[in-house]
């Protein structure tokens, strides 16, 4: 293997050989299937890059982070989320991708920086409806500006709910204020606007998009549809009702139930109980001014076509911002902004 | 991470999920936390929910430290899958959610409750290991456990096990009080393990009495107050037989006990990968695991707070008032108990061969030979309340009960198997298996309890609970009103009823707030 890495991962391979060679071991133990083959891949296709960018900018830690990111790779590819039979690509691609544009601040830190980022791209990947490549494409392009881990971190939670988990929005939101603006704005990419202007909108409308050309966010329309039938990879063995209480949205898809987040930049699922389902159901009529007859919604008197193929709806709830509709002909639950008064 | 970290690795939270109340909140620092555990994350388990850490805990010890493969404490969530099998009708049934085994989760209570926990089983089983695991799980060095932990032997003085008077002291001291003791260092620790308690001689077990029980050691008039500890005693008889007849008090302060039940030779991999590795897991606990003393203080506080409902509690007093009763002991029926029968020293079958025209097989108080005790009610109760709060319940379910009653109960209700019950067809299993003739106790009397409607249909209660109310404010008028109630429902009662432990129980209570409305209305009299 040796021969194949760069000389600086090769000296701490030689270095270090009976002790690495022990943990090998111990994976062992823990993931019987743990592919030395792949291990060895892994180790010339993403340590050695990472250890190479390290020795560029702080030599004196090349060691330190060899190690490091020996452990967690061992572990990742334990797990297959690395490696050639890893379940997912997204992982090995933020490894490869993120770390080494952030030598300095994996030299500081390496085992934070890297199951950070690890961990981070394992949550979108995990989590349906996300877009982990945008969140490692906006991590690789503004990560360079970050001057140390804690603001690293933060971009990269603002970066995952820019990236679809809209379940962070609000926490995100808060999260962001303690980016430098041209940091922040750079993630959120609006038009033109300060951060505070910025932040007001994005707290006073889930569905406000800064980076869509027109501003329409004072007209009802159709924002997203979310959720799929089973057969094709999503959660629905049959069409789904919702409900809402609190202003949560609550699914039902035959015997499952969901609590469903979603705002302009995405939508998440997350398990409910059929008591939370009951309870928001018991709560779920429509607010004032908002109605539905065939395929017509009025909002405000303000009407909205639904889409011709869409069905007789079977059931209907609405938060300040949104109104979710569910037909028995689809397995997804239409999304409709109702603008913020 | 070296190779003893294989065996360190702690379940991840959450252990037991609930269903999240609504509405719910997400935090975007989650995103961070996956497959990789950095370092300083591991260290800082500070924020755990101390029943989260005890659950890990247990984790930890089932999948890393004894390898028990046994689920016997059976929780489900609808109905569970159920085979018979072989030629008696042995039932396997696969739990349908998270269970227990007992050998685990017994100690890990009564280590949380700070209560006094027996291992019983054969020698070789482990029993000693898991004390010692215990005591690890205090804070204390492995070193310090082993050396503190006392073996009892047939030659165990006073002395061997609380500590001796300086010789200096006793040949120079004037008064008693200037003789200094040097006291054992195992009565300061905070888990406490007596291994092979039934080989102590009895005079040794009188001393052992006093620091279990009253929880101070004395010697020549010095006192030692021990710290609020756990205990753990291992056994290879149950019965408390040995080298030595253990004490009858002393059995009574054990609170549960626990069988180390058979290694599965299917697991002999995992003992296997121990001697390759050389480990021995109460070497390498982890850290994220142990629990500081002001934890084990909070743990047994939040214990107690663990609310148990009226519905859970009015079952428990129906199955409590089955047993103590016995028509024939006494002529004044405050008497009529096993009890008098007991300190009386009659002969037992001959008693219980009166006829008093109940049907003996359906009466639960003729299945035992004595009632339960306060302590015991009040272990129930303890570990009823551990087990709830164990499972990150908010309040103990029935189920807890009736998982937890036959391991408190083991000992202290002691079976009648001249009863018929142990001659009914598919019963006589029961004269053997204490827990399950236990847990099938606490079913009958449950279904007995159900059928009689004592949900909806409880005159006593509606009473207990108007007297609950206070008898400020009550009238002349009222009190007569509410012992005329009390006359009638009496008077209805012995109307051809028979007289079962409950009914004698609910008598009892009636009798109680008779006197009480009787003495009210006397000195109202006065006023």
């Amino acid at each position: 293997m040796n021969a194949a890495v760069s000389p600086a991962l090769g000296a701490v391979l030689r270095a270090e050989r009976h002790q690495l060679n022990e943990r090998f071991a111990t994976a062992h133990v823990r993931h019987p299937d743990l592919d030395a083959e792949a291990f060895a891949e892994f180790i010339r296709g993403a340590i050695d890059p990472l250890v190479g960018a390290v020795a560029r900018t702080r030599p004196e830690r090349v060691s330190h982070v060899a190690v490091a990111a020996y452990d967690i790779a061992l572990e990742l590819v334990g797990q297959r989320l690395v490696g050639r039979s890893a379940r997912t690509p997204h992982v090995g691609a933020a490894w490869r991708r993120i770390l080494p544009e952030v030598a300095p601040l994996v030299a500081a830190e390496p085992e934070r920086m890297i199951a950070a980022v690890c961990n981070a791209s394992h949550h979108l990947s995990s989590t349906a409806g996300t877009r982990p490549r945008a969140w490692i494409d906006l991590m690789v392009r503004l990560a360079g500006q970050c001057t140390d881990s804690a603001m690293f971190l933060t971009l990269g939670q603002v970066a995952a709910w820019r990236a679809g988990m809209a379940h962070f929005r609000e926490s995100a939101l808060a999260a962001a204020d303690k980016l430098p603006e041209s940091l922040v704005v750079a993630a959120i990419e609006p038009p033109a606007a300060g951060w505070s202007q910025l932040r007001d909108r994005l707290m006073a409308d889930p569905w406000y998009d800064p980076a869509a050309p027109n501003d329409i966010s004072t007209t009802p329309r159709v924002v997203a549809r979310a959720g799929a039938f089973r057969g094709f990879g999503g959660l629905f063995s049959e069409p789904p009702t919702v409900a809402m209480a609190d202003g949560q949205l609550f699914v039902r898809g035959g015997s499952e139930c969901w609590l469903l987040t979603a705002d302009a930049f995405g939508a998440t699922f997350h398990r409910a109980t059929q008591e939370e389902f009951e309870h928001a159901r018991a709560r779920s009529a429509l607010p004032d001014g908002i109605s539905v007859r065939g395929g017509t919604v009025t909002i405000r008197g303000c009407s909205v076509s639904l889409p011709s193929a869409f069905g007789e709806v079977t059931s209907a709830c609405a938060s300040r911002a949104t109104l979710a509709l569910t037909s028995s002909h689809t397995h997804a639950i239409l999304l409709i902004a109702v603008p913020v008064a | 991470m070296g190779l003893r970290d294989v065996f360190q690795r702690v379940s991840q939270s959450p252990t037991n999920p609930h269903a999240a109340s609504a509405p719910r909140t997400f935090d975007v620092a989650d995103l961070y936390r996956g497959p990789v555990s950095p370092a300083d994350e591991q260290s800082g388990a500070a924020a755990t929910p101390l029943d989260e850490k005890l659950r890990q805990a247990y984790f930890w010890i089932v999948n890393t430290a004894i390898i028990s493969p046994h689920y016997d404490v059976e929780f489900n969530q609808g109905a569970p899958q159920s085979f018979v099998l072989g030629d008696v009708k042995s039932r396997l049934t696969l739990p349908s959610a998270q269970s227990y085994s007992s050998y685990v989760l017994l100690p890990l209570l009564t280590f949380a409750a700070r209560r006094k926990c027996l291992f019983v089983g054969g020698p070789g089983r482990g029993k000693t290991a898991s004390a010692i695991l215990m005591g690890v799980l205090s804070g204390a060095s492995v070193r310090d456990v082993r050396r503190a932990m006392q073996h009892g032997h047939p030659q165990m003085t006073v002395a061997d096990l609380l500590g001796n008077p300086l010789p200096a002291d006793l040949v120079s001291a004037q008064r008693i009080e200037d003789i200094r003791i040097s006291w054992r260092s195992w009565l300061g620790m905070r888990v406490k393990i007596i291994d092979e308690y039934n080989r102590i001689p009895t005079r040794t077990q009188s001393a052992l009495l006093t620091v279990m029980g009253d929880n101070y050691a004395e010697i020549l008039n010095h006192i030692y107050e021990c710290p609020d500890s756990a205990w753990f005693l291992t056994a290879n008889d149950e019965q408390g037989g040995g080298t030595y007849q253990v004490i009858e008090a002393l059995r009574d302060r054990i609170d549960v006990i626990v069988q180390a039940l058979a290694f599965n030779p299917r697991f002999l991999s995992e003992l296997l990968v121990r001697i390759e590795q050389s480990v021995r897991p109460e070497e390498v606990v982890p850290r994220q695991i142990i629990f500081t003393e002001a934890e084990v203080d909070r743990v047994q506080s939040e214990i107690h707070g663990v609310p148990l409902p009226p519905e859970v509690r009015r079952r428990l007093e129906f199955f409590a008032s089955q047993f103590e009763f016995f028509e024939g002991a006494a002529e004044q029926f405050e008497y009529k108990t096993k009890d008098t029968a007991r300190l009386a020293g009659v002969e037992w079958a001959g008693l219980t061969a009166q006829d008093t025209g109940r049907d003996r097989l359906k009466d639960l108080g003729c299945q035992t030979r004595n009632g339960l005790s306060v302590r015991v009610l009040m272990t129930l109760l303890v570990y009823a309340k551990a087990l709830a709060y164990f499972r990150g319940n908010r309040i103990v379910e029935l189920d807890d009960v009736r998982q937890i009653l036959p391991f408190v109960l083991r000992d202290k209700l002691v079976p009648d198997t001249d009863a018929p019950f142990f001659d009914a067809p598919g019963n006589a299993k029961y004269r053997v298996d204490r827990v399950g003739w236990l847990r099938q106790l606490f079913d009958l009397s449950c279904a007995e309890y159900d059928r009689l409607n004592l949900d909806a249909e409880d005159p006593v209660a509606a009473l207990a609970a108007e007297f609950g109310h206070g008898l400020d404010g009550v009238t002349r008028a009222d009190a007569r009103a509410r012992l005329v109630k009390i006359e009638r429902l009496i008077a209805e009662w012995s109307k051809g009823r028979k007289l079962y432990g409950n009914l004698y129980d609910d008598l009892l209570s009636l009798k109680y707030m008779h006197q009480r409305y009787t003495n009210y209305l006397r000195w109202l009299e006065t006023q």
